[in-house]
Protein backbone atom coordinates (compact mmCIF):
# COMPACT_ATOMS: atom_id res chain seq x y z
CA UNK A 1 0.00 0.00 0.00
CA UNK A 2 2.00 3.02 -1.19
CA UNK A 3 1.40 5.91 1.09
CA UNK A 4 3.47 8.40 -0.89
CA UNK A 5 4.37 8.15 -4.53
CA UNK A 6 8.09 8.20 -5.38
CA UNK A 7 7.61 11.49 -7.25
CA UNK A 8 6.31 13.38 -4.25
CA UNK A 9 9.09 11.84 -2.15
CA UNK A 10 11.72 13.16 -4.54
CA UNK A 11 10.00 16.52 -4.70
CA UNK A 12 10.11 16.79 -0.95
CA UNK A 13 13.75 15.73 -0.99
CA UNK A 14 14.45 18.52 -3.47
CA UNK A 15 12.76 21.04 -1.20
CA UNK A 16 14.84 19.88 1.72
CA UNK A 17 18.02 20.08 -0.31
CA UNK A 18 17.28 23.63 -1.49
CA UNK A 19 16.52 24.80 2.04
CA UNK A 20 19.71 23.20 3.26
CA UNK A 21 21.83 24.69 0.53
CA UNK A 22 20.45 28.18 1.23
CA UNK A 23 21.16 27.69 4.94
CA UNK A 24 24.67 26.44 4.15
CA UNK A 25 25.40 29.38 1.86
CA UNK A 26 24.21 31.92 4.39
CA UNK A 27 26.30 30.47 7.17
CA UNK A 28 29.27 30.15 4.88
CA UNK A 29 28.97 33.85 4.05
CA UNK A 30 28.84 34.75 7.72
CA UNK A 31 31.80 32.55 8.53
CA UNK A 32 33.75 33.89 5.54
CA UNK A 33 33.36 37.49 6.66
CA UNK A 34 34.44 36.57 10.18
CA UNK A 35 37.53 34.64 9.14
CA UNK A 36 40.02 37.44 8.66
CA UNK A 37 39.30 38.84 12.08
CA UNK A 38 39.59 35.77 14.19
CA UNK A 39 40.71 32.71 12.27
CA UNK A 40 44.21 34.11 12.32
CA UNK A 41 44.47 33.25 16.02
CA UNK A 42 43.63 29.58 15.58
CA UNK A 43 46.24 26.89 15.37
CA UNK A 44 46.80 27.08 11.60
CA UNK A 45 49.93 29.13 11.32
CA UNK A 46 50.42 28.86 7.60
CA UNK A 47 46.91 30.07 6.99
CA UNK A 48 47.48 32.94 9.38
CA UNK A 49 50.04 34.59 7.21
CA UNK A 50 48.03 33.97 4.10
CA UNK A 51 45.06 35.66 5.70
CA UNK A 52 47.14 38.55 6.94
CA UNK A 53 48.63 39.25 3.55
CA UNK A 54 45.11 39.38 2.19
CA UNK A 55 44.17 41.78 4.92
CA UNK A 56 47.08 44.01 4.10
CA UNK A 57 45.44 44.63 0.78
CA UNK A 58 42.18 46.13 1.99
CA UNK A 59 43.97 47.96 4.77
CA UNK A 60 46.26 49.60 2.29
CA UNK A 61 43.34 50.56 0.11
CA UNK A 62 41.66 52.18 3.06
CA UNK A 63 44.57 54.33 4.10
CA UNK A 64 44.75 56.57 1.02
CA UNK A 65 41.32 57.92 1.93
CA UNK A 66 42.42 58.73 5.44
CA UNK A 67 45.73 60.12 4.33
CA UNK A 68 44.04 62.41 1.81
CA UNK A 69 42.16 64.10 4.57
CA UNK A 70 45.43 65.07 6.25
CA UNK A 71 47.74 66.27 3.47
CA UNK A 72 49.84 68.59 5.58
CA UNK A 73 51.07 66.04 8.10
CA UNK A 74 52.27 63.55 5.51
CA UNK A 75 54.50 65.92 3.59
CA UNK A 76 56.56 66.78 6.65
CA UNK A 77 59.21 64.64 8.23
CA UNK A 78 59.73 66.48 11.43
CA UNK A 79 56.47 67.08 13.19
CA UNK A 80 54.98 63.64 12.51
CA UNK A 81 57.90 61.98 14.30
CA UNK A 82 56.95 62.92 17.83
CA UNK A 83 53.29 62.72 16.90
CA UNK A 84 53.19 58.97 16.26
CA UNK A 85 54.84 58.36 19.61
CA UNK A 86 52.28 60.41 21.45
CA UNK A 87 49.40 59.07 19.42
CA UNK A 88 50.32 55.45 19.65
CA UNK A 89 51.08 55.46 23.36
CA UNK A 90 47.44 56.07 24.36
CA UNK A 91 46.17 52.92 22.62
CA UNK A 92 49.03 50.94 24.14
CA UNK A 93 48.37 52.11 27.67
CA UNK A 94 44.61 51.86 27.28
CA UNK A 95 43.87 48.69 25.34
CA UNK A 96 40.16 49.27 25.21
CA UNK A 97 40.27 52.65 23.58
CA UNK A 98 38.61 53.26 20.26
CA UNK A 99 40.31 52.37 17.03
CA UNK A 100 40.81 55.93 15.80
CA UNK A 101 44.39 56.48 17.07
CA UNK A 102 45.31 53.06 15.79
CA UNK A 103 44.01 53.90 12.34
CA UNK A 104 46.01 57.08 12.18
CA UNK A 105 49.15 55.08 12.97
CA UNK A 106 48.46 53.15 9.76
CA UNK A 107 48.88 56.29 7.73
CA UNK A 108 52.43 56.66 8.86
CA UNK A 109 53.35 53.04 8.38
CA UNK A 110 52.05 52.67 4.87
CA UNK A 111 53.73 55.74 3.47
CA UNK A 112 57.23 55.06 2.14
CA UNK A 113 58.44 58.32 3.65
CA UNK A 114 57.99 56.95 7.10
CA UNK A 115 59.82 53.68 6.77
CA UNK A 116 61.97 54.44 9.73
CA UNK A 117 59.12 54.84 12.14
CA UNK A 118 57.79 51.29 12.21
CA UNK A 119 61.26 50.04 13.26
CA UNK A 120 61.37 52.53 16.14
CA UNK A 121 57.92 51.64 17.23
CA UNK A 122 58.18 47.91 16.74
CA UNK A 123 60.21 47.12 19.89
CA UNK A 124 57.75 49.10 21.99
CA UNK A 125 54.83 47.42 20.31
CA UNK A 126 56.32 43.95 20.59
CA UNK A 127 57.18 44.33 24.25
CA UNK A 128 53.84 45.77 25.21
CA UNK A 129 51.76 43.46 23.07
CA UNK A 130 53.47 40.38 24.40
CA UNK A 131 52.93 41.45 27.94
CA UNK A 132 49.35 42.43 27.30
CA UNK A 133 48.21 39.41 25.37
CA UNK A 134 50.79 36.76 26.16
CA UNK A 135 49.85 34.72 23.13
CA UNK A 136 52.31 33.07 20.78
CA UNK A 137 53.04 34.81 17.54
CA UNK A 138 55.63 33.66 15.02
CA UNK A 139 57.76 36.46 13.64
CA UNK A 140 58.34 36.29 9.95
CA UNK A 141 61.49 37.48 8.26
CA UNK A 142 59.67 40.54 7.01
CA UNK A 143 59.45 43.01 9.91
CA UNK A 144 56.90 45.22 8.23
CA UNK A 145 54.49 42.41 7.75
CA UNK A 146 54.91 41.22 11.30
CA UNK A 147 54.41 44.71 12.64
CA UNK A 148 51.34 45.12 10.55
CA UNK A 149 50.20 41.82 11.92
CA UNK A 150 50.96 43.02 15.43
CA UNK A 151 49.01 46.16 14.87
CA UNK A 152 46.14 44.19 13.41
CA UNK A 153 46.38 42.13 16.53
CA UNK A 154 46.34 45.22 18.69
CA UNK A 155 43.32 46.49 16.89
CA UNK A 156 41.70 43.14 17.25
CA UNK A 157 42.64 42.87 20.90
CA UNK A 158 41.14 46.30 21.50
CA UNK A 159 37.78 45.04 20.43
CA UNK A 160 38.33 41.37 21.24
CA UNK A 161 35.35 40.15 23.25
CA UNK A 162 32.58 41.01 20.76
CA UNK A 163 34.62 39.67 17.81
CA UNK A 164 35.24 36.44 19.70
CA UNK A 165 31.53 35.82 19.97
CA UNK A 166 30.87 36.80 16.38
CA UNK A 167 33.48 34.43 15.07
CA UNK A 168 31.94 31.54 16.98
CA UNK A 169 28.71 32.04 15.06
CA UNK A 170 28.59 28.59 13.50
CA UNK A 171 29.13 26.87 16.82
CA UNK A 172 26.56 29.01 18.59
CA UNK A 173 23.96 28.48 15.90
CA UNK A 174 24.52 24.73 15.75
CA UNK A 175 24.57 24.19 19.48
CA UNK A 176 21.40 26.21 19.96
CA UNK A 177 19.79 24.25 17.14
CA UNK A 178 20.72 21.00 18.85
CA UNK A 179 19.39 22.21 22.18
CA UNK A 180 16.13 23.33 20.59
CA UNK A 181 15.99 20.01 18.74
CA UNK A 182 16.30 18.08 21.98
CA UNK A 183 13.61 20.16 23.68
CA UNK A 184 11.33 19.79 20.68
CA UNK A 185 11.85 16.03 20.65
CA UNK A 186 10.37 15.61 24.08
CA UNK A 187 7.54 18.10 23.65
CA UNK A 188 6.63 16.78 20.21
CA UNK A 189 6.67 13.19 21.39
CA UNK A 190 4.36 14.03 24.25
CA UNK A 191 2.05 15.97 21.95
CA UNK A 192 1.74 13.04 19.59
CA UNK A 193 1.09 10.64 22.44
CA UNK A 194 -1.59 12.93 23.82
CA UNK A 195 -3.28 13.11 20.47
CA UNK A 196 -3.29 9.34 20.06
CA UNK A 197 -4.57 8.84 23.59
CA UNK A 198 -7.27 11.43 23.06
CA UNK A 199 -8.49 9.50 20.05
CA UNK A 200 -8.38 6.21 21.89
CA UNK A 201 -10.17 7.56 24.92
CA UNK A 202 -12.94 8.89 22.72
CA UNK A 203 -13.42 5.91 20.43
CA UNK A 204 -11.85 2.84 21.96
CA UNK A 205 -12.53 2.83 25.67
CA UNK A 206 -15.64 1.68 27.52
CA UNK A 207 -19.01 2.41 25.95
CA UNK A 208 -17.39 3.73 22.85
CA UNK A 209 -18.24 2.81 19.31
CA UNK A 210 -15.51 0.22 18.89
CA UNK A 211 -16.19 -1.34 22.22
CA UNK A 212 -19.78 -1.85 21.18
CA UNK A 213 -18.81 -3.38 17.88
CA UNK A 214 -15.81 -5.56 18.59
CA UNK A 215 -15.21 -8.07 21.30
CA UNK A 216 -11.42 -7.93 21.37
CA UNK A 217 -9.79 -4.53 21.52
CA UNK A 218 -6.08 -3.91 21.69
CA UNK A 219 -2.86 -5.47 20.57
CA UNK A 220 -2.27 -8.10 23.19
CA UNK A 221 -3.66 -11.55 23.87
CA UNK A 222 -5.80 -10.96 26.94
CA UNK A 223 -8.59 -8.63 27.89
CA UNK A 224 -6.35 -6.19 29.70
CA UNK A 225 -4.02 -5.70 26.76
CA UNK A 226 -2.90 -2.18 25.86
CA UNK A 227 -5.11 -0.49 23.34
CA UNK A 228 -2.51 1.27 21.25
CA UNK A 229 0.75 0.01 19.81
CA UNK A 230 3.41 2.65 19.41
CA UNK A 231 5.50 1.82 16.38
CA UNK A 232 7.43 5.04 16.21
CA UNK A 233 7.20 8.50 17.64
CA UNK A 234 4.51 9.36 15.14
CA UNK A 235 2.90 5.99 14.25
CA UNK A 236 0.29 4.37 16.48
CA UNK A 237 -1.77 1.26 15.79
CA UNK A 238 -5.08 0.13 17.17
CA UNK A 239 -6.46 -3.35 16.61
CA UNK A 240 -9.94 -4.72 17.12
CA UNK A 241 -11.39 -8.10 16.36
CA UNK A 242 -14.42 -10.24 16.96
CA UNK A 243 -17.26 -9.10 14.78
CA UNK A 244 -19.50 -10.55 12.18
CA UNK A 245 -18.46 -10.23 8.54
CA UNK A 246 -14.89 -9.28 9.29
CA UNK A 247 -11.90 -10.89 10.86
CA UNK A 248 -10.39 -7.75 12.25
CA UNK A 249 -9.79 -4.06 12.01
CA UNK A 250 -6.46 -2.26 12.13
CA UNK A 251 -6.40 1.50 12.59
CA UNK A 252 -3.05 3.17 11.88
CA UNK A 253 -2.52 6.72 13.04
CA UNK A 254 0.25 8.47 11.15
CA UNK A 255 0.80 11.77 12.85
CA UNK A 256 2.98 14.68 11.85
CA UNK A 257 6.59 14.31 12.92
CA UNK A 258 6.32 16.75 15.75
CA UNK A 259 9.29 15.23 17.55
CA UNK A 260 11.67 16.04 14.70
CA UNK A 261 12.47 19.73 14.38
CA UNK A 262 13.67 19.53 10.78
CA UNK A 263 10.46 17.78 9.69
CA UNK A 264 8.44 20.28 11.62
CA UNK A 265 10.10 23.17 9.80
CA UNK A 266 9.64 21.33 6.53
CA UNK A 267 5.95 20.81 7.26
CA UNK A 268 5.56 24.53 7.68
CA UNK A 269 6.53 24.86 4.04
CA UNK A 270 4.82 21.72 2.70
CA UNK A 271 1.57 21.15 4.59
CA UNK A 272 0.88 17.81 6.17
CA UNK A 273 -2.02 16.24 8.05
CA UNK A 274 -2.49 13.77 10.86
CA UNK A 275 -4.06 10.77 9.13
CA UNK A 276 -5.88 7.75 10.51
CA UNK A 277 -6.32 4.75 8.20
CA UNK A 278 -8.79 1.98 8.95
CA UNK A 279 -8.20 -1.40 7.34
CA UNK A 280 -11.04 -3.85 7.77
CA UNK A 281 -10.22 -7.41 6.80
CA UNK A 282 -13.42 -8.91 5.45
CA UNK A 283 -14.28 -12.57 5.57
CA UNK A 284 -14.18 -14.44 2.29
CA UNK A 285 -17.85 -15.23 2.28
CA UNK A 286 -18.87 -11.77 3.47
CA UNK A 287 -17.74 -9.67 0.54
CA UNK A 288 -19.05 -9.89 -2.99
CA UNK A 289 -17.21 -8.62 -6.06
CA UNK A 290 -17.08 -4.95 -5.25
CA UNK A 291 -14.49 -2.42 -6.37
CA UNK A 292 -15.40 1.04 -5.16
CA UNK A 293 -13.61 4.20 -4.15
CA UNK A 294 -14.68 7.65 -3.09
CA UNK A 295 -12.41 10.66 -2.64
CA UNK A 296 -12.02 14.32 -3.46
CA UNK A 297 -11.75 15.04 -7.17
CA UNK A 298 -7.99 15.43 -7.55
CA UNK A 299 -7.16 12.55 -5.27
CA UNK A 300 -9.72 10.32 -6.98
CA UNK A 301 -8.08 10.84 -10.35
CA UNK A 302 -4.65 10.10 -8.90
CA UNK A 303 -5.69 6.91 -7.17
CA UNK A 304 -7.58 5.67 -10.18
CA UNK A 305 -4.36 5.88 -12.15
CA UNK A 306 -2.00 4.58 -9.48
CA UNK A 307 -3.79 1.92 -7.46
CA UNK A 308 -3.66 -1.38 -9.30
CA UNK A 309 -7.10 -2.77 -8.76
CA UNK A 310 -8.81 0.52 -9.48
CA UNK A 311 -6.73 0.87 -12.60
CA UNK A 312 -7.73 -2.56 -13.81
CA UNK A 313 -11.35 -2.76 -12.89
CA UNK A 314 -12.80 0.64 -12.11
CA UNK A 315 -13.49 3.91 -13.85
CA UNK A 316 -14.58 7.38 -12.80
CA UNK A 317 -18.34 7.42 -12.40
CA UNK A 318 -20.13 10.62 -13.34
CA UNK A 319 -23.02 11.67 -11.12
CA UNK A 320 -26.22 10.08 -12.41
CA UNK A 321 -29.15 12.30 -13.12
CA UNK A 322 -32.28 12.11 -11.06
CA UNK A 323 -30.64 10.58 -8.04
CA UNK A 324 -29.28 12.01 -4.84
CA UNK A 325 -25.53 11.89 -5.07
CA UNK A 326 -22.36 13.02 -3.38
CA UNK A 327 -21.47 16.72 -3.65
CA UNK A 328 -19.33 18.21 -6.38
CA UNK A 329 -16.05 18.02 -4.49
CA UNK A 330 -16.21 14.26 -4.29
CA UNK A 331 -15.67 11.78 -7.08
CA UNK A 332 -16.82 8.18 -7.23
CA UNK A 333 -14.61 5.50 -8.80
CA UNK A 334 -16.36 2.20 -9.30
CA UNK A 335 -16.51 -0.93 -11.37
CA UNK A 336 -20.22 -0.65 -11.94
CA UNK A 337 -22.60 2.24 -11.53
CA UNK A 338 -25.20 0.03 -9.97
CA UNK A 339 -22.91 -0.98 -7.19
CA UNK A 340 -21.90 2.62 -6.65
CA UNK A 341 -25.51 3.63 -6.33
CA UNK A 342 -26.15 0.82 -3.89
CA UNK A 343 -23.27 1.73 -1.70
CA UNK A 344 -24.11 5.41 -1.48
CA UNK A 345 -27.28 4.96 0.48
CA UNK A 346 -29.66 7.60 1.71
CA UNK A 347 -28.54 7.13 5.25
CA UNK A 348 -24.95 7.83 4.32
CA UNK A 349 -25.93 10.88 2.34
CA UNK A 350 -28.00 12.23 5.18
CA UNK A 351 -25.37 11.73 7.77
CA UNK A 352 -22.09 12.43 6.10
CA UNK A 353 -21.95 12.76 2.35
CA UNK A 354 -24.97 14.81 1.50
CA UNK A 355 -24.48 18.41 0.48
CA UNK A 356 -25.39 19.87 3.85
CA UNK A 357 -23.86 17.19 5.97
CA UNK A 358 -20.60 17.22 4.07
CA UNK A 359 -20.08 20.89 4.73
CA UNK A 360 -20.36 20.30 8.43
CA UNK A 361 -18.79 16.90 8.94
CA UNK A 362 -16.87 16.17 5.82
CA UNK A 363 -13.79 18.29 6.22
CA UNK A 364 -11.81 15.47 7.81
CA UNK A 365 -12.71 12.94 5.14
CA UNK A 366 -9.92 11.82 2.82
CA UNK A 367 -10.90 8.62 1.00
CA UNK A 368 -12.77 5.32 0.95
CA UNK A 369 -11.59 2.27 -0.93
CA UNK A 370 -13.51 -1.01 -0.82
CA UNK A 371 -12.19 -3.82 -2.92
CA UNK A 372 -11.99 -7.56 -3.12
CA UNK A 373 -8.97 -7.40 -5.38
CA UNK A 374 -6.50 -5.54 -3.23
CA UNK A 375 -2.84 -6.14 -3.80
CA UNK A 376 -1.04 -7.98 -1.04
CA UNK A 377 -2.00 -10.83 1.19
CA UNK A 378 -5.44 -9.56 2.21
CA UNK A 379 -7.52 -9.36 -0.92
CA UNK A 380 -10.85 -8.42 0.57
CA UNK A 381 -10.42 -5.20 2.44
CA UNK A 382 -12.17 -1.96 3.24
CA UNK A 383 -9.81 0.98 3.58
CA UNK A 384 -11.04 4.26 5.01
CA UNK A 385 -8.83 7.29 5.50
CA UNK A 386 -9.66 10.31 7.60
CA UNK A 387 -7.75 13.30 8.87
CA UNK A 388 -7.44 13.59 12.60
CA UNK A 389 -8.70 16.74 14.28
CA UNK A 390 -6.73 18.10 17.20
CA UNK A 391 -6.98 16.61 20.64
CA UNK A 392 -9.76 18.83 21.91
CA UNK A 393 -12.06 18.34 18.94
CA UNK A 394 -12.08 14.59 18.64
CA UNK A 395 -15.84 14.48 18.68
CA UNK A 396 -15.92 16.15 15.28
CA UNK A 397 -15.10 12.90 13.58
CA UNK A 398 -17.63 10.69 15.32
CA UNK A 399 -19.86 10.56 12.27
CA UNK A 400 -16.96 9.56 10.08
CA UNK A 401 -15.97 6.86 12.54
CA UNK A 402 -19.54 5.63 12.54
CA UNK A 403 -19.17 4.96 8.81
CA UNK A 404 -16.80 2.10 9.63
CA UNK A 405 -19.24 -0.35 11.26
CA UNK A 406 -22.00 0.83 8.97
CA UNK A 407 -20.09 -0.10 5.87
CA UNK A 408 -18.90 -3.37 7.37
CA UNK A 409 -22.51 -4.39 7.78
CA UNK A 410 -23.61 -2.98 4.45
CA UNK A 411 -20.95 -4.74 2.43
CA UNK A 412 -21.23 -7.87 4.50
CA UNK A 413 -24.86 -8.17 3.55
CA UNK A 414 -24.65 -6.87 0.02
CA UNK A 415 -25.23 -9.21 -2.91
CA UNK A 416 -24.73 -8.20 -6.48
CA UNK A 417 -27.56 -8.46 -8.95
CA UNK A 418 -27.13 -11.02 -11.69
CA UNK A 419 -26.41 -8.45 -14.39
CA UNK A 420 -23.77 -6.73 -12.41
CA UNK A 421 -22.28 -10.03 -11.42
CA UNK A 422 -21.95 -11.21 -14.98
CA UNK A 423 -20.05 -8.09 -15.91
CA UNK A 424 -17.73 -8.27 -12.97
CA UNK A 425 -17.14 -11.97 -13.50
CA UNK A 426 -16.13 -11.37 -17.10
CA UNK A 427 -13.73 -8.61 -16.12
CA UNK A 428 -12.13 -10.71 -13.44
CA UNK A 429 -11.73 -13.72 -15.65
CA UNK A 430 -9.93 -11.58 -18.18
CA UNK A 431 -7.58 -10.19 -15.62
CA UNK A 432 -6.99 -13.61 -14.12
CA UNK A 433 -6.07 -14.98 -17.54
CA UNK A 434 -3.65 -12.15 -18.12
CA UNK A 435 -2.02 -12.79 -14.78
CA UNK A 436 -1.79 -16.48 -15.58
CA UNK A 437 -0.14 -15.74 -18.92
CA UNK A 438 2.35 -13.46 -17.26
CA UNK A 439 3.14 -16.12 -14.72
CA UNK A 440 3.64 -18.69 -17.44
CA UNK A 441 5.97 -16.40 -19.33
CA UNK A 442 7.92 -15.75 -16.22
CA UNK A 443 8.17 -19.47 -15.53
CA UNK A 444 9.35 -20.20 -19.05
CA UNK A 445 11.99 -17.54 -18.82
CA UNK A 446 13.17 -18.96 -15.55
CA UNK A 447 13.34 -22.44 -17.05
CA UNK A 448 15.30 -21.19 -20.03
CA UNK A 449 17.73 -19.44 -17.78
CA UNK A 450 18.20 -22.58 -15.78
CA UNK A 451 18.82 -24.60 -18.90
CA UNK A 452 21.37 -22.12 -20.15
CA UNK A 453 23.14 -22.23 -16.82
CA UNK A 454 23.18 -26.00 -16.86
CA UNK A 455 24.60 -26.03 -20.35
CA UNK A 456 27.35 -23.69 -19.28
CA UNK A 457 28.18 -25.90 -16.36
CA UNK A 458 28.32 -28.96 -18.56
CA UNK A 459 30.62 -27.25 -21.00
CA UNK A 460 32.91 -26.19 -18.24
CA UNK A 461 32.91 -29.66 -16.83
CA UNK A 462 33.70 -31.07 -20.22
CA UNK A 463 36.52 -28.65 -20.77
CA UNK A 464 37.88 -29.55 -17.40
CA UNK A 465 37.54 -33.19 -18.16
CA UNK A 466 39.31 -32.74 -21.44
CA UNK A 467 42.14 -30.98 -19.67
CA UNK A 468 42.27 -33.74 -17.12
CA UNK A 469 42.02 -36.35 -19.83
CA UNK A 470 44.97 -34.75 -21.58
CA UNK A 471 46.95 -34.87 -18.39
CA UNK A 472 46.00 -38.47 -17.84
CA UNK A 473 47.00 -39.30 -21.37
CA UNK A 474 50.32 -37.60 -20.88
CA UNK A 475 50.83 -39.41 -17.62
CA UNK A 476 49.96 -42.72 -19.27
CA UNK A 477 52.34 -42.02 -22.08
CA UNK A 478 55.13 -41.24 -19.69
CA UNK A 479 54.37 -44.39 -17.77
CA UNK A 480 54.46 -46.39 -20.98
CA UNK A 481 57.76 -44.86 -21.92
CA UNK A 482 59.12 -45.60 -18.52
CA UNK A 483 57.91 -49.15 -18.81
CA UNK A 484 59.40 -49.48 -22.22
CA UNK A 485 62.71 -48.23 -21.02
CA UNK A 486 62.53 -50.42 -17.98
CA UNK A 487 61.36 -53.39 -20.01
CA UNK A 488 64.42 -53.00 -22.25
CA UNK A 489 66.53 -53.24 -19.20
CA UNK A 490 64.69 -56.29 -18.16
CA UNK A 491 65.25 -57.85 -21.48
CA UNK A 492 68.84 -57.02 -21.26
CA UNK A 493 69.05 -58.51 -17.81
CA UNK A 494 67.30 -61.59 -18.85
CA UNK A 495 69.75 -61.80 -21.58
CA UNK B 1 -25.96 3.81 11.79
CA UNK B 2 -25.42 2.28 15.22
CA UNK B 3 -25.51 -1.46 15.60
CA UNK B 4 -28.92 -3.05 15.40
CA UNK B 5 -30.76 -4.73 18.20
CA UNK B 6 -28.63 -7.83 17.93
CA UNK B 7 -25.06 -7.43 19.07
CA UNK B 8 -22.64 -7.37 16.12
CA UNK B 9 -19.86 -8.74 18.28
CA UNK B 10 -18.71 -12.29 17.84
CA UNK B 11 -16.25 -13.23 20.54
CA UNK B 12 -15.70 -16.58 18.91
CA UNK B 13 -14.41 -14.93 15.78
CA UNK B 14 -11.87 -12.81 17.60
CA UNK B 15 -8.30 -13.28 16.44
CA UNK B 16 -5.29 -11.81 18.22
CA UNK B 17 -3.14 -9.21 16.53
CA UNK B 18 -0.31 -10.42 14.36
CA UNK B 19 2.06 -7.64 13.36
CA UNK B 20 2.84 -7.76 9.67
CA UNK B 21 6.47 -8.65 9.05
CA UNK B 22 8.30 -6.13 6.93
CA UNK B 23 11.49 -7.29 5.24
CA UNK B 24 14.48 -5.11 6.10
CA UNK B 25 14.85 -4.08 2.48
CA UNK B 26 11.32 -2.75 2.30
CA UNK B 27 11.72 -0.43 5.24
CA UNK B 28 11.62 3.28 4.40
CA UNK B 29 15.08 4.59 3.57
CA UNK B 30 16.78 6.54 6.31
CA UNK B 31 17.63 9.62 4.31
CA UNK B 32 18.79 11.66 7.27
CA UNK B 33 21.29 9.00 8.31
CA UNK B 34 22.70 8.86 4.80
CA UNK B 35 23.00 12.64 4.60
CA UNK B 36 24.66 12.61 8.03
CA UNK B 37 27.33 10.21 6.78
CA UNK B 38 27.91 12.29 3.66
CA UNK B 39 28.31 15.51 5.61
CA UNK B 40 30.49 13.80 8.21
CA UNK B 41 32.92 12.51 5.61
CA UNK B 42 32.92 15.89 3.87
CA UNK B 43 33.60 17.78 7.05
CA UNK B 44 36.35 15.45 8.19
CA UNK B 45 38.12 15.41 4.85
CA UNK B 46 37.80 19.01 3.75
CA UNK B 47 37.90 20.60 7.19
CA UNK B 48 34.59 22.38 6.97
CA UNK B 49 33.29 22.98 10.47
CA UNK B 50 29.80 23.62 9.22
CA UNK B 51 29.65 20.22 7.52
CA UNK B 52 30.66 18.44 10.71
CA UNK B 53 28.04 20.29 12.69
CA UNK B 54 25.42 19.53 10.08
CA UNK B 55 26.42 15.88 10.28
CA UNK B 56 25.76 15.93 14.02
CA UNK B 57 22.40 17.61 13.47
CA UNK B 58 21.31 15.03 10.93
CA UNK B 59 22.50 12.27 13.24
CA UNK B 60 20.22 13.72 15.85
CA UNK B 61 17.33 13.69 13.41
CA UNK B 62 18.06 10.09 12.46
CA UNK B 63 18.15 9.13 16.14
CA UNK B 64 14.83 10.84 16.71
CA UNK B 65 13.23 8.95 13.84
CA UNK B 66 14.73 5.61 14.76
CA UNK B 67 12.12 2.87 14.87
CA UNK B 68 13.91 -0.40 15.22
CA UNK B 69 16.48 -0.06 17.94
CA UNK B 70 18.85 -2.85 16.99
CA UNK B 71 18.90 -2.44 13.23
CA UNK B 72 19.12 1.30 12.92
CA UNK B 73 21.62 1.94 15.68
CA UNK B 74 24.55 0.62 13.64
CA UNK B 75 24.13 3.13 10.83
CA UNK B 76 23.44 5.98 13.21
CA UNK B 77 26.51 5.21 15.31
CA UNK B 78 28.62 5.08 12.17
CA UNK B 79 27.32 8.48 11.05
CA UNK B 80 27.87 9.89 14.50
CA UNK B 81 31.44 8.64 14.56
CA UNK B 82 32.15 10.40 11.29
CA UNK B 83 30.67 13.60 12.61
CA UNK B 84 32.59 13.50 15.87
CA UNK B 85 35.79 12.67 14.03
CA UNK B 86 35.19 15.67 11.80
CA UNK B 87 34.62 17.94 14.78
CA UNK B 88 37.72 16.67 16.57
CA UNK B 89 39.94 17.18 13.53
CA UNK B 90 38.50 20.63 13.00
CA UNK B 91 38.85 21.89 16.55
CA UNK B 92 41.85 20.11 17.90
CA UNK B 93 43.89 20.25 14.72
CA UNK B 94 45.18 16.71 14.86
CA UNK B 95 47.28 15.24 12.13
CA UNK B 96 49.16 16.87 9.29
CA UNK B 97 47.67 20.04 8.07
CA UNK B 98 49.76 20.89 5.05
CA UNK B 99 47.66 18.79 2.71
CA UNK B 100 43.90 18.74 2.69
CA UNK B 101 43.95 14.98 2.21
CA UNK B 102 43.75 13.24 5.55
Amino acid sequence: MAKRSPLSRFRRLLYVITILSVFFLLLHRISATNEPHFEGFDADEDDEFVIESNDVGPVRSRTPHISLSEPTSESLHGPPNPKPDSEILPPVSDPNSNSKPASTSFDYWDEDEFEGIPQDLSPENIAIKESATGSDFDLSSDPEKSDLGKDLKSEASDVRPPKNLMSYSIEIVCVTFLVVFAINYFTGKRENENLALAWASKFATKDSIFEKNFSLLGVGETEDSPLLLKEGNNVFKFYASGRRFCSGLLATMELKSRHDLISRLYNMVVPCKDVITFEVYMNDDAMDQVVFALARKKLAKTIQKEVRDLQRFAALVPPPSGKKWVPEELQVVSESKEVAGDLITDAVLDQVFGDKAFEKFGKDFISLHFSDQHLGSNKKMLVLKFALPDANHMADMSRLIALVPYYIDLIGRYKLSSQARSKTEAARLKVAQEIYKELQNARQEALQQKKAEQRKKLEEAQSKLSAEALRKKEAKERARQMKKSSSKLKISRAN
Amino acid sequence: MASQSNDPRQPSAARPYKPSIVAPQDLPIDYSGFIAVVFGVFGAMFRYKLCSWLAIIFCAQSLANMRNFENDLKQISMAMMFGIMGLVTNYMGLGPRSSPKS
